[in-house]
């Protein structure tokens, strides 16, 4: 009888990519449910639990090799990615101050459900050409709450810049403190 | 910051790779300290001294960068 694995044991480096990638999957997946049925605190509590999840796991890997070295390359990658990301961050904000700052002064009232327009209801229908959701059950956000949610995508898009800058300066830091230097030992 | 790593491992007759495990680091610092890539801490920097029994001085040298 095999012996089961529980992820409390130390586990190997590759293992625990398998599970990164596992829990990804369900992420997605969790996202996809969250959007099909209006629950934006499922993803993000979902999300949250993800990466604790990740983060119990990675400190479970028994042959992780972590150095002065490595330490430092990651030390160094973080910072210069924080370094240009709040220029960048900053920059887009100043942008969104001014479309706030540029809005009427009046305070909106959102239109009561009867009299909005029918594109906001479109939005909220589930993908593709399946039956709908009961009307009943989901209340549609009103169009302060859905140009929230367009903020969302700034935010994501922003983030996926901190992760390529990072990677970016990982590599530039990993190549300077000599990672792939050629190695006699190796021939 | 030069040292003379390469040569203390040719005389114990010491892979990069064992010399790392001896140490408790990856073999690519061993590697980046001896291509003089990465200066090591000097905790470091005394571990190796010590492995080799020999003084820190006679491991490593201060070069002045032009």
């Amino acid at each position: 009888m095999s012996e089961l694995t529980y992820i409390s044991d130390p586990m190997k480096q590759n293992t625990f990519y398998i599970l990164a990638g596992i829990i990804g999957l369900l992420e997605v997946g969790v996202f996809w449910i969250s959007v099909r049925f209006l629950i934006p605190y499922l993803i993000t509590i979902v999300f949250i639990v993800g990466v604790l999840l990740l983060y119990l796991a990675w400190r479970k890997i028994a042959d992780r090799q972590v150095d002065e070295r490595s330490v430092l390359i990651n030390q160094k990658a973080g910072m210069a990615t924080f370094m240009v990301f709040w220029v960048i961050f900053f920059a887009t904000s100043l942008g969104g101050a001014v479309i706030g700052l540029g809005a009427p002064p009046l305070p909106h009232f959102p239109r009561p459900p009867d009299e909005r327009p029918g594109g906001i209801n479109e939005s909220i229908k589930p993908f593709g050409d399946g039956p709908g959701i009961p009307n009943e059950s989901i209340r549609p956000p009103d169009d302060g709450l859905i140009r929230l949610g367009h903020f969302g995508y700034l935010q994501l898009a922003l983030l996926f810049v901190m992760f390529f800058l990072y990677v970016g300066f990982r590599i530039y830091y990993a190549r300077k403190y000599g990672e792939w230097e050629n190695d006699e030992e190796q021939d | 910051m030069k040292n003379r790593i390469k040569v203390l491992r040719a005389m114990h007759d010491l892979t990069q790779d064992a010399l790392a495990q001896q140490l408790g680091v990856t073999r690519q610092t061993i590697l980046a300290i001896e291509k003089g890539k990465y200066d090591p801490s000097l905790d470091l920097a005394f571990k190796i001294a010590r492995y080799f029994n020999v003084s820190i001085e006679e491991v490593f040298a201060y070069a002045e960068t032009p």
